[in-house]
């Protein structure tokens, strides 16, 4: 017979909805970090600086969202920054040497970095290979394939279709890339139908715990296919962004946009076991970095220390998030 | 509070019955010939010693496993499960052992995950737009039915205590089930006051008409809420029995095999 366990005491109801340490956190380190920018350099506190720096961070924050949701079901994607890399150059390759319409080149883009999260999703599904490891198998195929399919050459002489994003429209005097305003935009979007749709609340459960899911019905594997391969649509879109701020198709791009997406997630409170988080909180990390690259750059502090940085804002962050969730 | 079980009439149809359900893993026999019956508005718990089968006739009843042989019925119909989600179309509905619940979502969120209430008309349709607020209010309103003290349904359920979370599944089940709810030791990791909380909620379920199918191992818990008691014994049934007319010392030794049901009297037998 059962022994009776010790009877437990319900913990007390946690106040409501505080901004936790690890939302406030990086809302302080930011607040602190402009503070002291402004301070040092005269040029960092102005309109046409802040829109620089969202323009900077234009095309990682896109992929940072395809990051989130991933990372929403547990998952992760390390391939995020080369996949991008390849989106750009099927573009530009497409679009000059093969002189192919624009408009189709860029669509060809999308179905690849389509393609490339679709594969992810298949090797996780399909083979029950853990995320950590098939995007980063994925990390080493597609460098290569991007190499020998650019013949090492970065691509230039775009028609003007392909860098549109990078042009500007005026705000006060302040020129405001259309890059930016999808950014923007597709945040929105990301944040309305992870918080009111059925499928947004789904990827929510799936990370959270995927046997109520399952049991409750829920198709997790097809939930898993739709995330990747939705991220793979917006790293085109980031590559799209990425190839009209500087011109070109580069076989070395997006190199450092693993640790920057994730960085930026991470930053934003987004949980790296799955389940919780918010998609705008991404796009305050991703601000985050770009505040202090765009800083340190002003104030003339060498890029190796930028990284150093970013190295450090990562660990504080997952830090601080697991002593707040401690004390919680 | 306990409204007075009366047992329908011996003609009343069966809400589920099985007959000689088999199933074998390799040369493991973890059902073989296993017979079961559910009454309409009774709560049955399923009693039996460690691998003596429970959870592989429960997961038959509830589609989480294909039995190899045998017949199952559902309000005297032929069935064949082959998921739990053919269940659930049916109106089973299964409680399981571990807290099937997200913690960091809300209470209604849980209630109505993976059948979540849509807006009306193509919002719905092909946006799958959520009708937040009706789900909000009709969670409300389940909770209150089953007097579920709970200040707000916008509460993550990491939050409530142990025994709450569980109400939480519980709650879930009734508001869904609309034939059979099952629950595979819903009370085994909480403590007494929580347990009984749970017992309370699982009574009410039975009083709003649907009956409940209780694995438990906790035999204060079986005889304070069972009205008849269905003891697994070795991969089949071994008898039925009256938890007003046996004593807990006598239960568990037909559970065990010290007695055979054959030398029970007959009034301790639950017809
Ligand atoms: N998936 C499985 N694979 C192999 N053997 C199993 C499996 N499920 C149950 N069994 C075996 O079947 C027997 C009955 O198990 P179970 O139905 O879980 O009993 P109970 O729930 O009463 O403890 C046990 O011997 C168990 O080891
Ligand atoms: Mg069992």
């Amino acid at each position: 017979m059962t022994q009776p366990a010790p009877a437990s005491t319900a913990p007390p109801p946690r106040r409501f909805q505080l901004p936790s340490l690890s939302t406030l956190g990086p809302l302080i380190a930011l607040l602190i970090a402009v503070i002291v920018f402004s301070s040092q350099s005269p040029r960092f506190f102005s309109g046409t600086n802040f829109s620089l720096i969202l323009q900077q961070i234009s095309y990682t924050a896109v992929l940072a969202i395809g990051q989130t949701l991933i990372i929403l079901i547990a998952g992760i994607d390390l391939s995020i920054g080369i996949v991008m890399a390849l989106g750009g150059l099927v573009m530009a390759k497409l679009a000059t040497q093969s002189g192919l319409n624009p408009l189709l080149a860029i669509g060809a883009g999308f179905l690849t970095t389509m393609f490339f999260g679709f594969l992810n999703s298949q090797i996780i599904t399909r083979l029950r290979v853990p995320p950590f490891i098939a995007t980063l198998g994925m990390l080493g195929i597609v460098t290569a394939l991007n190499q020998t399919y650019s013949g090492s050459q970065t691509l230039s002489n775009l028609p003007p279709a392909l860098t549109a994003l990078g042009n500007t429209f005026k705000i006060g005097g302040t020129a405001i890339t259309y890059g930016t305003v999808l950014m923007l935009v597709l945040y929105l979007i990301a944040w309305f139908v992870l918080s009111e749709t059925a499928p947004g609340r789904h990827v929510y459960a799936v990370g959270n715990n995927p046997e109520a899911a399952r049991l409750s019905g829920i198709p997790i594997n097809r939930l898993t296919v739709t995330v990747y391969t939705v991220a793979g649509l917006l790293y085109g879109i980031a590559a799209l962004i990425l190839v009209a701020r500087t011109g070109v198709g580069d076989p070395n791009a997006g190199q450092t946009d693993n640790l920057d997406s994730i960085t930026a997630v991470v930053l934003g409170g987004t949980s790296l076991f799955g389940g919780r988080g918010n998609v705008l909180g991404t796009l305050l990390g991703a601000i985050i970095v770009g505040v202090f690259r765009n800083g340190l750059q002003l104030i003339g502090i060498a890029s190796v220390y930028q990284s150093l940085i970013t190295g450090i804002l990562i660990i504080a962050a997952v830090a601080l998030d697991q002593v707040s969730r401690r004390k919680g | 509070m306990t409204a007075p079980y009366n047992p329908p009439a011996p003609a009343a149809p069966l809400v589920m019955e099985a007959r000689n359900l088999v199933k074998k893993y390799g040369s493991v026999i973890a059902m073989n010939g296993a017979d079961f019956e559910l009454r309409p508005g009774e709560i049955l718990a399923v009693i039996g010693d460690n691998g003596a089968g429970k959870s592989s006739l429960i997961k038959a009843l509830s589609g989480a496993t294909i039995p190899d042989s045998g017949e199952m019925f559902l309000d005297g119909q032929q069935i064949a499960f082959r998921s739990p989600i053919d269940a659930r179309r049916n109106g089973i509905e299964t409680v399981y052992q571990d807290l099937a619940v997200a913690p960091a979502m809300t209470i209604a969120e849980n209630l109505f995950l993976g059948r979540e209430i849509l807006k009306p008309g193509p919002l719905g349709r092909l946006f799958r737009l959520l009708d937040k607020k009706k789900m909000h209010d009709e969670a409300t309103r389940h909770m209150q039915g089953l007097q579920f003290a709970i200040k707000s349904m916008r509460q993550p359920v990491e939050t409530l205590s142990g025994g709450q979370r569980q109400g939480v599944a519980v709650a879930r089940s009734a508001a869904f089930a609309r034939h059979v709810v099952i629950m595979d030791e819903p009370t085994a990791a909480l403590g007494v006051r929580e347990g009984n909380m749970v017992l309370d909620l699982i009574r009410k379920v039975r009083d709003s008409g649907l009956p409940v199918i209780l694995i438990s191992h906790n035999m204060p818990h079986v005889f304070e809420v069972a009205d008849r008691i269905h003891v697994h014994r070795m991969g089949k049934r071994a008898a039925i029995l009256d938890p007003k007319r046996i004593s807990m010392a006598d239960t568990v030794s037909v559970m065990t095999g010290a007695i055979r049901p054959e030398d029970l009297s007959a009034d301790m037998l639950a017809g």
